[in-house]
């Protein structure tokens, strides 16, 4: 661990204000290889320059607030050590998050992730009984995989970033909130969620590139929650079909 | 903001850097369409030379057989491949099918499509 | 439209600016919240997100005990959303821990901290990763919130009742009315550069461990000493419950589950600079160590991450006035002539309800404002609500 500072140049896309155009910054840095991304700006911030702009609150993986593009990749900041994305000597490009409206430098306006997960009604923090249930087991767990809860989504937007479908229409409900609204179904189905999921900006919106369950720091693996969502909405159709006519056919 | 529809927006729709075979999937979808679709208005066209008399569609025929043109048909039918096994994927992984494989899935679809493309291709040059 | 109101800047958006604002909202003021960076971006969001049944200091700090399990029955009414509430354990490893439990007994039973004795067996068939050295166990309500979704709860509901949030305004200084009061208060906009000034009837400095510097920009000294400690967190949910040692609060003694993971927390020294506080590798070790005490799994999982918060201590020379012991309200216009300006810090996040009351009800006796504090009712709104309530 006593290994000797590296000097790495981080390239920071910056942006103050809405009209101005974004361009990168250069900042010098002499840092250790085991700090993390986070930890890089945040020093450049304390003792560089105090106007540069960021989202964080945890740092260690539990909040959500500072998902960036590293190197162009989605990454959750605070928990991506510097080793692993730069070399000694090496340059580091910092850019904020795709598909949300950036209000300045690295800060990204969530206000629709937020409501979308909202109106899936999804619960965040829950106690145990309640994380427990078995619906949120995704298949083909290897043994090794830590255990999955209904609630590690942390809403930290690395799915809408890199998801193709939310860049082409901003009213896609996105991989997040299409995650929430499948456990959601998978524990109690309602006609509200159905609806929210069976909808041109809910499941058919998607385009299963499954960049979401790539950049997933939590597991939580949207794009297989997805592809399940569509086959409940499927089902869903069909027998409130069969259900109708059983109706019908009745005196 | 971000939706903004520009020219550089449009080509960022195919940039596949820092993506995984999943976008190389949805873009390889998204060209592959687009060429299609741009085909088959060639295609209409085309049927509507035809229909002009003998002369025209001697002509037609003529120029079908230089070897732009038999290019072109290759392209279509690499498209139709591409496109139409890639549809077969993102149908089973709808359905639920294999979205843990979904990478194998798209090796083995490409796989597939080359095969077939390289068959066609050999087919047509022998011709 | 409540123009006539008194206007009150509040500066800090971590737990307790989240928390004043909310109360002060809810008590019909005009507030407006200025935070340099987002919500929670400071010791707030660092914390380990431990929701204190007061068992830890029920022996050592009886007063902290009894504030905290208050408070703990209140936070998990108002803010279920946001916690995890499954309980926790205090083991005992060696004889002197099994002696402390006896003191530990009687500390909890006169703080009303409700506790269970339970043997080594029945503490490791509740958590199966527990040392096989596991002597005794009490069971105590102890929980987990999540940091920064509680700081937004409180924001949220201020939100909805009138209160503004200007996140990325950092303050940089205060103009005064030439009587020594406070009249305005100079920011500026990191969003875009733009200086901008706010007049208030009052100001209330809850920026924690930073409370001493931005007291500074006033001219007034805040005796707070930033006291970071350091957490690590690991890739597995070894415990469901909070882990404590049995023993009196010392570095490393306690696990928190958290999501799909468990941080192990802490240390304690102090810094001049907060600004960035260095994790040092000795003391991840450290942790480490006394981690695997607890539970042995540890040594064999994934570290996710190390990292540093700031708790704000309050120094022992201060002339503040004492509202408990845990957290101090300054008056400045008692201890330093300054008008319109109130500090708050110290305390912990379990407590942060109960020290936007007293703040609250000081700020309330100074304008001449009669009007009850309401929190302890008002189920807060949902987090995410933050982002809809313009």
């Amino acid at each position: 661990m006593n290994q000797p500072l590296w000097k790495i140049t981080v390239n920071v896309l910056r942006q103050k204000g809405p009209t101005d155009k974004p361009h990168f910054q250069s900042f010098p840095l002499e840092i250790h290889p085991d700090e993390y991304v986070l930890d890089a700006i945040e020093k450049i911030w304390a003792f560089q320059d105090r106007s540069l702009t960021f989202r964080h609150a945890c740092h260690h993986a539990t909040c959500g607030a500072c998902g960036m593009r590293v190197n162009g990749k989605e990454k959750l900041t605070c928990i991506t050590s510097l080793h692993t994305v730069v070399k000694n000597n090496g340059v580091l490009k910092i850019e904020p998050l795709r598909n949300f409206p950036v209000l300045s430098d690295l800060v990204v306006d969530m206000g629709h992730l937020y409501r979308q997960t909202e109106e899936a009604d999804f619960q965040q923090v829950v106690p145990l009984e309640a994380a427990q249930l078995p619906y949120e087991i995704t298949p083909n767990r290897t043994p090794n995989e830590p255990y999955e809860r209904l609630v590690d989504c942390i809403e930290c937007g690395l799915c809408v970033s890199a998801c193709p479908a939310a860049f082409t229409s901003t009213d896609y409900r996105g991989p997040a909130a299409l995650a929430a609204i499948q456990q959601g179904i998978a524990f109690a189905p309602n006609e509200v969620l159905f609806d929210l999921a069976d909808h041109e900006n809910g499941v058919w919106r998607c385009h299963s590139a499954f960049e979401c369950t790539e950049v997933c720091p939590s597991n939580v693996d949207p794009g297989w929650r997805i592809m399940n969502l569509r086959r409940r909405v499927i089902h869903h159709r069909i027998s409130r079909v069969f259900k109708k006519s059983q109706k019908v056919s009745r005196p | 903001m971000t939706n903004q529809s520009s020219p550089k927006r449009f080509i960022q729709w195919f940039d596949p850097r820092n993506r995984q075979v999943g976008s190389w999937a949805f873009i390889l979808n998204r060209i592959t369409a687009l060429g299609l679709t741009l085909y088959l208005f060639l295609h209409l066209i085309a049927l509507g030379n035809l229909a002009r008399g003998p002369e025209a569609y001697n002509n037609f025929i003529a120029l079908a057989k230089t070897p732009l043109i038999k290019f072109g048909e290759m392209l279509v039918i690499a498209a139709g491949i591409i496109h139409g096994l890639n549809g077969i994927r993102i149908a089973l992984t709808s359905f639920g099918i294999g979205v843990r494989h979904q990478r194998a899935l798209f090796i083995a679809v490409m796989v597939l499509s080359i095969t077939g493309i390289l068959i066609f291709t050999i087919s047509m040059v022998r011709h | 439209m409540r123009s006539s109101n008194p206007h009150i800047i509040v500066i800090g958006a971590g737990f307790t600016g989240c928390a004043t604002a909310h109360d002060l909202a809810l008590r019909g003021f005009r507030v407006t919240v200025l935070e340099r960076g987002d919500i929670a971006n400071g010791t707030s969001g660092r914390t380990h997100g431990l929701l204190h049944s007061g068992a830890r200091y029920c022996v050592t700090d009886q007063d902290a005990a009894i504030e905290c399990i208050e408070e703990n029955i209140l936070l998990r009414k108002i803010a279920a959303q946001c916690i995890e509430y499954n309980g926790g354990l205090f083991v005992a490893l060696d004889e002197e821990d099994e002696a402390y439990g006896t003191r530990f007994e009687q500390g909890a039973q006169k703080c009303g901290i409700p506790i269970e004795r339970l043997t080594g067996n029945q503490a490791r068939k509740k958590e199966p990763n527990l040392t096989p050295k596991t002597r005794l166990a009490y069971s105590v309500p102890d929980g987990v919130f999540d940091p920064l979704r509680l700081a937004m709860a409180f924001a949220a509901t201020a939100k909805k009742n009138g209160a503004e949030f200007l996140t990325y305004h950092e303050v940089t200084g205060f103009d005064f009315d030439g009587k020594g009061n406070i009249r305005e208060v100079s920011a500026i906009n990191r969003h875009t550069n733009e200086k901008i000034k706010f007049t208030a009837d009052m100001v209330i400095n809850a920026t924690g461990a930073w409370a001493g510097l931005v007291a500074r920009l006033a001219g007034v000294t805040v005796d707070v000493i930033p006291t970071p400690g350091v957490m690590v967190c690991y890739d597995q949910r070894l415990v469901q419950r909070v882990i404590n040692r049995l023993c009196e609060p010392d570095d490393g003694d306690i696990l928190i589950p958290q999501r799909r993971m468990v941080v192990i927390g802490t240390t304690s020294f102090e810094v001049e600079d907060v600004d960035y506080i260095p994790v040092t590798p000795a003391q991840v070790e450290l942790m480490h160590q006394k981690a695997a005490e607890l539970v042995p799994a540890v040594a064999a999982t994934h570290q996710r991450g190390a990292y540093m918060s700031a708790r704000p201590l309050i120094g022992s020379t201060t002339l503040g006035r004492s509202l408990s012991r845990t957290f101090k309200c300054y008056h400045h216009q008692e201890t330093d002539g300054i008008g319109g300006l109130v500090t708050i810090t110290g305390g912990k996040a379990t407590t942060c309800r109960v020290m936007a009351e007293k703040t609250v009800d000081l700020v309330c006796n100074l304008m001449g404002v009669s009007r009850s504090c309401e929190t302890r009712e008002v189920v807060l709104d949902s987090y995410r609500d933050y982002y809809t309530h313009s």
